[in-house]
């Protein structure tokens, strides 16, 4: 028989990670979903679940030197229309499912059940969010990029509960959300895109991208983008080709059943392309 | 009539609203059980072994072994077994019903069967065919003689889901008559009655089938619920307890029956003047693993493969192909949306290879009255058509985008599809098959309540066939009520199908008022029935498939403008205008109800409802990965009827319901191919196809 735990403060929660290993739900868009169970009975869990969602605590929205702090069970809806968040993240959970959805799930939640499709996890490694974990051990922070494994694979240890997430301040002058769908509202990505850049005086000084849904995990290359810094806008205008070829390799897009692997593909790097013409074309976005 | 033109409330909206309106799932009986099938995991093979698990006290299995009469569904053919008992043929078939209290026990019962094949080689291509037509109209032999070229395309046409808002659900028992009673998510109550009292092997007058509120069928529970009513029949008659069984979106997507996809290939016979002096026209059908109605979709997939134009001379055949796959069967539009998309392309196509303008050739090869249809009888009736393109093209401003969006870069696209649907059943059917009939009770207050078999789905009959009855009478609305359908107590009159509620059994509703009005005696009960009188001058011979292939059409034009995204492939619908001949408007809301709905799920079938197969499995299971519409992708649309009253018709009022599907995809996919300067011979046109169509033409 499993264990069924709701928590209203974040010390019960820790204590009973400490000897439960738990399925955490908070809006529960994609756990309900997942253990459905026939129609009019309540979800299938295999193990015991605790439920997070009365925690007020984990509910903030805030900002200090770290940057803005976002609780686990902040829904993508209050997130959406906060102005202390990321514009790329209030642009990107704008497109996320449907309104009435996004009264109910939580940004936490897009990354802890981690599907290659998720939209919020392109934006969370892109900006350099940090994942906040706290257990009756201690707190622990992970990079977002690290923290999402594989498909539905997350590095978080059974005690311990993640508790917001962290999206540092950065300054840029451009950037780009760009959400492929099968429609135009209430769809899962086929292909996104999040990037942003500044430009002074001519010259490229920051430049970062990541991708969504062509890979198993958010898909970005420190690497390949600080080659791209330093470049004047007619350099970079010129190794377009070459810099779109090099990124391309960093994805690796799958057939299922709302697409194919050459249609993710090229469109994924029409919008990369598309992304340096904004750069190189001036484009504020 | 200023009357008809305007709207009443439907009368069904209050109790919707305030979630009181009763639908299948919502009837709980003392001591009903659950049902749960269970299906086929393969394709094709024979049932070598069954391997039950323990069955816990108060579960039932149910097989073919319990079935007391015929183990086939009555549909028009009925191959179709009520319950797998040698063989599958498609995975998902019903082989089983486990029946208890509790769903999460018989779910669980499900997985634990084991069902022992031997399997076969499925087939899941188009080789097999198991019905065939055939039908030629003048001398064709003298086209392909005199042609100096031929211009030959082939179309494809996918899946479509009916997406109903309500799963099919059926619940059955024995009431205190003793007659098997069911009620549940319903088009055709008689189809059902007929197929239990079939399975059961008792007179249909020992069934009694009717219906609750019904959230949405589009042809889909014209026949399935003939499969799950029998069924479920089976399990009352031998468990003797109400039994329900309610299907979940996976389930009904995944195995209930979808529309026909389709291969068609068009070769235009052209003569030294650039005319057109035949057709020779082959259709392919997928029916999957058995033929039910296809026949007769097959039927008016020809009847239709020349839309709204008239060629001299014409080869025509049609296959329906047997597949390991979920049977396909009705669906808005039965067969003509197939036929229509792939004509309205080929027109165009023909017109750019010939160098014509394509608006020019289409006007060139419309119907007028009096011409001879593609199965050789007479468009009786005026037609209006020309009417309807220019206010089309008015509304639209067509004639300047068509010639604006064509330079090059402007990604946009504008499209333009003009169609009619044959209203009833085929030929002379109403007369000599159906034969509705209809009943109008006055009681003694004066309410009169009105009686037909035509189910309210959610597209407003109840409403509208009520409104004929108090209209013809001169009384207020509410003092006429249409009565829910009932075997026991409404009148045969057919099936709600074929669009033909309106013109049939809305003109049986208008005569009968009209009798009831002159026998009028206030205060006293008086009750007439009124029968089906069609026109004497239509003739249909269905073997040969010549004569008068309906009673009526109605007919439209649609215009579709769109934008594409050079960088994703994708297309935005911006504006749709349409313009019909519905003869005329019941009730303008209800038209539009229809015209708006209608549209969108013909164009959905255009560029949006993609359903992928894989070995005999539907890999778009759900409404997450079926993708249909939403409102954020619906455009504003304009909608104009224009009136063209049928002497038999409801004060002149002709079918709509399907007529308003049938010219969404050619539209869209005209519009696309503008937008996207390439060809578009396949739909639904999604990003991923714009794609390779683009790319392969650049090679």
């Amino acid at each position: 028989m499993v264990e069924k735990k709701i928590a209203y403060t974040k010390k019960e929660a820790l204590d009973f990670l400490a000897n439960h290993d738990a399925y955490i739900v908070a809006g529960g868009s994609d756990m309900m979903v997942i253990k459905k169970n026939v129609a009019g009975y309540a979800p299938l869990f295999d193990k015991d679940v605790l439920y997070v969602s009365h925690i007020k605590e984990l509910a903030n929205i805030y900002e200090d030197k770290d940057g803005v702090h976002i609780g686990a069970i902040a829904t993508m809806h209050e997130i959406e229309h906060h102005k202390l968040c990321p514009s790329l993240l209030r642009k990107a959970i704008s497109e996320v499912a449907s309104t009435n959805i996004r009264h109910f799930c939580t940004l936490v939640g897009n990354i802890a059940n981690a599907s290659p499709a998720g939209d919020t996890i392109v934006i969370d490694a892109l900006l350099d969010a940090k994942v906040k974990l706290e257990s009756v051990d201690g707190v622990r922070l992970v990079d977002a990029k690290d923290f999402v494994l594989g498909v539905r694979k997350i590095d978080r240890h059974p005690n311990e509960l993640i508790t917001e997430i962290i999206f540092p301040k950065i300054e840029y002058t451009g950037e780009l959300w760009f959400k492929v769908g099968s429609r135009r509202a209430d769809s899962i990505s086929k292909i996104s895109f999040a990037g942003y850049y500044e430009v002074k005086k001519n010259v490229v000084t920051k430049f970062a991208c990541c991708f969504g849904s062509v890979s198993i995990r958010p898909a970005r290359s420190k690497e390949l983008e600080a080659k791209v810094v330093g470049l004047t806008l007619e350099e970079l205008k010129a190794k377009q080709p070459q810099i779109a070829g090099d990124f391309a390799q960093i994805i690796a897009p799958i057939d299922d059943q709302r697409s194919n692997k050459e249609y993710r593909q090229t469109v994924a790097m029409n919008i990369f392309n598309k992304f340096i013409d904004d750069i190189v074309g001036g484009a504020k976005q | 009539m200023e009357f008809y033109k305007s709207s009443t409330p439907k009368i069904d909206f209050p109790e919707k609203i305030r979630g009181e309106a009763k639908f299948t799932d919502d009837f709980e009986l003392p001591g009903m059980l659950y049902a749960e099938t269970v299906r086929s995991t393969i394709a094709k093979g024979k049932i070598k072994e069954i391997k039950l698990p323990e069955l816990p006290k108060g579960y039932y299995w149910i097989s073919a072994k319990d079935i007391p009469g015929e183990n086939v569904v009555n549909i028009i053919f009925s191959d179709w077994p009520i319950f797998a008992d040698k063989e599958v043929h498609y995975v998902g078939e019903s082989i089983g019903l486990f029946v208890g209290e509790n769903k999460e026990v018989l779910h669980k019962l499900c997985r634990q069967i084991s069902v022992i094949y031997e399997e076969e080689k499925p087939v899941f291509d188009l080789v097999n065919s198991y019905i065939h037509k055939e039908f030629t109209k003048g001398d064709f032999s003298k086209a392909e003689k005199n042609a100096v070229k031929t211009i030959k395309e082939t179309y494809e046409t996918g899946y479509q889901e009916q997406a109903y808002i309500e799963p099919q659900g059926i619940l059955c028992y024995i009431d205190e008559d003793d007659k098997f009673y069911l009620t549940g998510s319903m088009q055709c109550p008689f189809y059902i009655r007929k197929a239990v009292a079939r399975a059961l092997g008792i007179a249909p007058e020992k069934v009694r089938v009717k219906q609750p509120a019904v959230g949405g069928a589009f042809g889909g529970k014209e026949h399935y619920p003939s499969l799950t009513g029998s069924q479920l029949a089976v399990a009352v008659n031998k468990i003797h307890r109400p039994v329900k069984m309610c299907y979940e979106r996976f389930e009904d997507i995944a195995y209930t029956t979808k529309r026909h996809p389709s291969v068609s290939t068009y070769e235009a016979f052209i003569g030294k003047n650039n005319e057109i002096l035949g057709l020779r026209i082959r259709v392919k059908l997928n029916g999957g693993a058995y033929k039910g109605c296809s026949g007769v979709v097959l039927s008016r997939a020809l009847i239709a493969s020349c839309n709204a134009y008239v060629f001299e001379n014409l080869d025509v055949v049609g296959d329906v192909y047997c597949t390991n796959t979920v049977p396909t069967a009705a669906f808005r539009g039965f067969g003509s949306p197939q036929t229509i998309f792939a004509m309205e392309m080929f027109i165009h196509h023909v017109a750019k290879e010939l160098g014509v303008d394509p608006l020019q050739l289409r006007m060139k090869y419309l119907a007028k009255q009096g011409d001879i249809t593609t199965n050789s009888g007479k468009f009786h009736d005026p037609i209006i058509l020309p009417q309807l393109l220019d206010k089309a093209m008015e509304m639209s401003d067509y004639k300047r985008k068509v010639v604006e969006y064509a330079k090059p870069g402007s990604n946009k696209g504008i499209g333009m599809s003009l169609f009619l649907h044959g209203c009833g059943f085929t030929g002379s059917g109403e007369s000599t098959i159906i034969n509705g009939k209809v009943k109008l009770v006055k009681d003694e207050n004066d309410h009169v309540h009105v009686y037909a078999s035509s189910a309210d789905f959610g597209q407003g009959n109840r409403t509208t066939l009520a409104r004929i009855v108090s209209n013809t009478l001169g009384l207020p609305a509410e003092q006429c009520t249409m009565e829910a359908a009932d075997t026991d107590h409404t009148p045969d009159s057919g099936p709600t199908a074929a669009s033909r509620t309106i013109i049939i059994v809305g003109f049986l509703m208008e005569k009968g008022a009209k009798q009831l009005k002159k026998i009028w005696k206030s205060g006293v009960r008086q009750e007439h029935v009124e029968g089906y009188v069609g026109p004497s001058y239509i003739h249909w011979d269905e073997d040969t498939m010549q004569g008068d292939a309906y009673p009526s059409y109605s007919w439209g034009v649609n215009v579709v403008e769109v934008s594409f995204d050079p960088v994703t492939y994708q297309i935005k619908v911006d504006h749709c205008w349409s313009t019909y001949d519905v003869g005329r408007v019941v009730d303008e809301r209800i038209a539009v109800g229809q015209a708006d709905g209608g549209l969108l799920q013909g164009l959905g079938y255009g560029y949006l409802e993609h359903m992928g197969i894989k070995d005999g499995k539907f890999r778009n299971r759900s409404l997450t990965d079926y993708i249909i519409p939403t409102f954020e992708d619906a455009p504003p649309m304009e909608t104009a009827f224009i009136d063209n009253p049928f002497i038999y018709g409801a004060n002149g009022a002709k079918g709509m319901g399907e007529l308003t599907l049938v010219g969404g995809a050619p539209a869209i996919a005209l519009a696309i191919e503008q937008a996207i300067g390439h060809k578009v011979n396949k739909i639904p046109a999604t990003p991923e196809y714009i794609m390779e169509v683009i790319n392969n033409d650049k090679r």
